[in-house]
């Protein structure tokens, strides 16, 4: 198969021709809005006028604050447009229905009720537009007892079943790296709108998607989740090895991983080399399971002179599921990687040379855009342009703040 | 008022994908309408039917009915050919020809090898949209690697940012990286049908697991770009805030999350803790100095929540406005009063089973009705219904090939063993 770009001429793209407004602030729903604009869609961010808050995140370039440098904020705004409107002011709403009606999916984050108490609710975004998508973001979702109630990454891990089932069974419960809810809540987030968006293309009618971070996270817990429900099992965590051929091990220059189902078992002993590996007990999966301390202790002993990379080529060369725990500087070196053109690159005047993730998969029929992140406020005046805003009116707006201070100046 | 028309209704997708990650993303096309066909084989069926063993798998015919298999199977319909068998792959190609979709996650090669690769399924069906989910991906020096889901997340970089603050990374609870390469997978599909809408071109689509996975932590590479820094493992601990941790609550194993953002949060933790005079400590008085502090404040949250149970300490902190969460075991997120208000959960039926909770929409959409119309199927069991209706077999035909093995409704050869839940025991 080919992995180029079929016919990559403008307009071709999967999303083009498609509008979207991205509201949210932060990191889910821009996440999501970032990739329907690489797909083609042309993405309006509208920021308050303070900016998103992504904008004070970092990191920063010698760490010194910067809105328009913010790692966080350039990472997650990439092919997009981007406007200031304060909905706190009436002209600002004014203008962010008429950017509805143009409209085909709205994305946003806000606390439940926060649109529909100024008069932006579902309904009144769609008078103009039936077909139109809105995606509401929330960690709980818009209903029920826990909807409005604050809420942080851990807060969400903690809640979703996730945070009991990661870390070692002798030490607390560990929130995983980053901030992995957000970003799950903008992966549904981007799979609810192309999917909502596809519905409205055929029967004509729009939907307003609740999404719940919390109810995202739930709905992937493995085996964990379902057993618990079905079997009445209690689960626990199990740090980092839950069987000697299912675990992490200390290897000659960090940490590596084997995680094999038993039909993985003889290809993975027989690269390992160890000759009692291939004798019972160990060859009978039932009768290992018996011996599990001692096979673990053995694979300790061989990982331990093995370095990671050996270890995944092992797994490769002999077909069974090998790792090795890569850093974002390894992934960088990745020879894999930059064969797949996975990295996009930008010498930013601010933030100078940055390299970040750039696709989700490749296609033969398109490429990905990641355009830079717009300035706060860049396309302010051209996107009122595009929606016929005379001067006289974008004066008048102007001076009672539609836009905050500077926004469109 | 009725249930809406699913959005993905009219849309077939021959699915030939096993263990978590593909059926994750069919798990998403068929909630959402979309005729799911799962295509097993009397030998070489889904994984997931048969990892779990009884007495853990229920019934006599045990490999329909186990939890994890049933969970992200729903909605969809099976059928087995054997398609190393010449007439199992000419009917896979009837099928493929009424297909708007043939999505797997078999080892990069293993398509070609069956001889079914994308050339092949053109041939089929012009406009055919082909999704390939191999681990790295179908092309470059490491597309020959196997990985399920914990190395999928140690070679995304995840792994690396997780950990105490010992040195030692940690996995996910999880098997991470299969879910979020099938959420990214069922975008991909839906991108290729909204483009094939316009341009009556299919597409072939090569998502490497590993790569979504790598976009979830973007910040990372900034911070290596801008500081040529690699993040700390921070263990519950905010860079940026204090009190930010999971603290002890009374009886054993039991915890709660809090965070705290902003001076009024800080405030509301205080009142919560009956120590308002806590408010005015010039240790704390700045979210600055409670980052500094952190080591003084820790002890004091820890005390005020070992005295209580952790839904006491969360009602307390919930409504006073504190970000806090309760680290939920799974039987306690199963009976959550917020999800449950929510409809969440709905009722699985299987015959050999009865009855159980499973998590419903992952999103809710405007008049949706219930998400789950139907339980995972049992390995077979729409043998005679898609080859008599779809692809046009007659009842001889049929007892012709399940005589011949192509297809079948039991699993043939060695059974798998279950090592993941017997190591539990």
């Amino acid at each position: 198969m080919t992995t180029a770009p079929a016919d990559g001429a403008p307009g071709t793209e999967p999303l083009a021709g498609v509008r979207v407004l991205d509201l949210a602030q932060g990191i889910a729903g821009p996440y999501a809005a970032k990739w329907l604009g690489g797909l083609g869609a042309d993405v309006i961010k509208v920021e308050p006028p303070s900016g998103d808050p992504a904008r004070r995140a970092g990191p920063f370039p010698a760490d010194e604050i910067d809105p328009e440098a913010s790692g966080l904020y350039l990472y997650l705004n990439t092919s997009k447009r981007g406007i200031t409107l304060d909905l706190e002011d009436d002209g600002g709403r004014e203008l962010l229905r008429e950017l509805a009606a143009a409209s085909d999916i709205v994305i946003e984050s806000f606390e439940p009720g926060y649109l529909a108490e100024r008069g932006l609710g579902y309904e009144a975004l769609r008078e103009r537009s039936p077909g139109l998508v809105l995606v509401s973001i929330t960690p709980f979702g818009q209903t029920g007892p826990y909807a409005g109630m604050p809420a942080d990454e851990i807060t969400q891990y903690a809640l979703s079943g996730h945070m009991w089932l990661t870390g070692d069974p002798y030490r607390p419960p560990l929130k995983n790296g980053g901030s992995q809810p957000s970003y799950q809540a903008g992966l549904n987030a981007l799979a609810a709108a192309v999917i909502a968006y596809l519905g409205s293309l055929i029967s004509g009618e729009g939907t307003h998607v609740d999404l719940s971070a919390q109810e995202t996270l739930a709905g992937m817990l493995e085996l964990y989740g379902p057993f618990a429900s079905q079997a009445g099992i209690q689960p626990k965590r199990r740090g980092n090895t839950v069987s000697a051929i299912y675990g992490t091990y200390q290897c000659a220059d960090g940490y590596a991983g084997v995680y094999c189902l038993p039909r993985n078992y003889e290809n993975m002993a027989t690269a390992v080399g160890i000759p009692e590996l291939l004798q019972p007990p160990f060859i009978d999966a039932d009768e290992r399971l018996r011996s599990n301390d001692v096979l673990e202790a053995l694979l300790s002993g061989w990982f331990f002179q093995h370095s990671g990379k050996e270890i995944f080529e092992l797994g490769k060369s002999h077909r069974f599921p090998a790792g090795y725990v890569a850093t974002v500087e390894d992934l960088l070196e990745s020879e894999q990687l930059r064969e797949r053109r996975f990295f996009a690159e930008d010498d930013h005047p601010r933030a100078g040379a940055i390299r970040f993730p750039g696709h989700l998969w490749l296609s033969s029929e398109h490429d990905w855009r990641t355009g830079r992140a717009p300035t706060l406020g860049q396309h302010t005046e051209e996107v009122l342009d595009e929606l016929g805003v005379s001067a006289s009116r974008r004066e008048q707006l102007r001076a009672a703040g539609a836009f905050g201070d500077g926004g469109a100046s | 008022m009725s249930p809406a028309r699913r959005p993905l209704e009219g849309v077939r997708i021959a699915d030939l994908t096993a263990m978590w990650a593909g059926p994750y993303a069919t798990m998403v096309l068929a909630d959402f309408g979309a005729d799911v066909i799962k295509v097993e084989a009397p030998r070489a069926w889904d994984n997931l039917r048969t990892l779990i063993r009884p007495p853990l798998a229920r019934g006599e015919h045990w490999w329909n009915s186990n939890a994890y298999f049933q969970e992200y199977n729903r909605n969809k319909r099976s059928l087995t050919l054997d398609l190393t068998s010449e007439r199992g792959k000419e009917l896979f190609g009837r099928l493929v020809a009424q297909s708007d979709v043939v999505i797997e996650n078999f080892r990069a090669d293993v398509m070609d090898r069956l001889g079914i690769g994308p050339d092949w399924l053109r041939e089929q069906r012009e406009d055919i949209i082909v999704v390939g989910m191999a681990s790295f991906g179908k092309t470059g020096p490491d597309a020959s690697a196997m990985a399920y889901g914990p190395v999928v997340e140690q070679l995304s970089g995840l792994a690396s940012l997780t950990g105490y603050g010992d040195g030692i990374p940690f996995k996910t609870g999880v098997s991470y990286g299969d879910p979020v390469a099938g959420l990214a997978a069922a975008t991909a599909v839906v991108t290729a049908l909204i483009q094939r809408r316009r341009t009556g071109r299919g597409q072939v689509i090569d998502l490497a697991q590993r790569e979504p996975m790598t976009t979830l932590i973007g910040e990372a590479f900034m911070e290596w770009a801008m500081n040529g820094r690699l993040p700390p493992h921070r263990g519950n601990e905010s860079a940026a805030m204090a009190p930010h941790n999971a603290y002890a609550c009374a009886g054993e194993d039991e915890w709660i999350a809090i965070a705290v953002r902003t001076d009024e949060e800080w405030a509301g933790l205080c009142s919560a803790m009956g120590a308002p005079e806590l408010v005015d400590d010039s240790r704390f008085a700045t979210a600055q100095s409670r980052l500094e502090h952190r080591a003084d404040l820790d002890p004091l949250v820890a005390a005020w929540t070992g005295a209580l149970t952790k839904q006491e300490a969360f009602e307390r902190l919930s409504e006073r406005g504190v970000p806090a969460g309760p680290v939920l075991t799974l039987p306690e997120l199963l009976g959550d009063r917020h999800l449950a208000t929510r409809g969440y959960y709905e009722e699985a039926e299987h015959a050999e089973v009865g009855t159980w909770a499973m998590h419903g929409w992952l999103w809710r959409t405007t008049d949706a009705g219930p998400c789950v119309l139907a339980p995972a199927p049992d390995l077979g069991n729409h043998n005679r219904e898609i080859l008599g209706g779809l692809l046009g077999a007659s009842d001889d035909e049929i007892d012709a090939l399940a005589a011949s093995g192509v297809i079948g409704d039991t699993p043939v050869g060695e059974r798998t063993r279950s090592e993941i839940l017997a190591s539990r025991r």
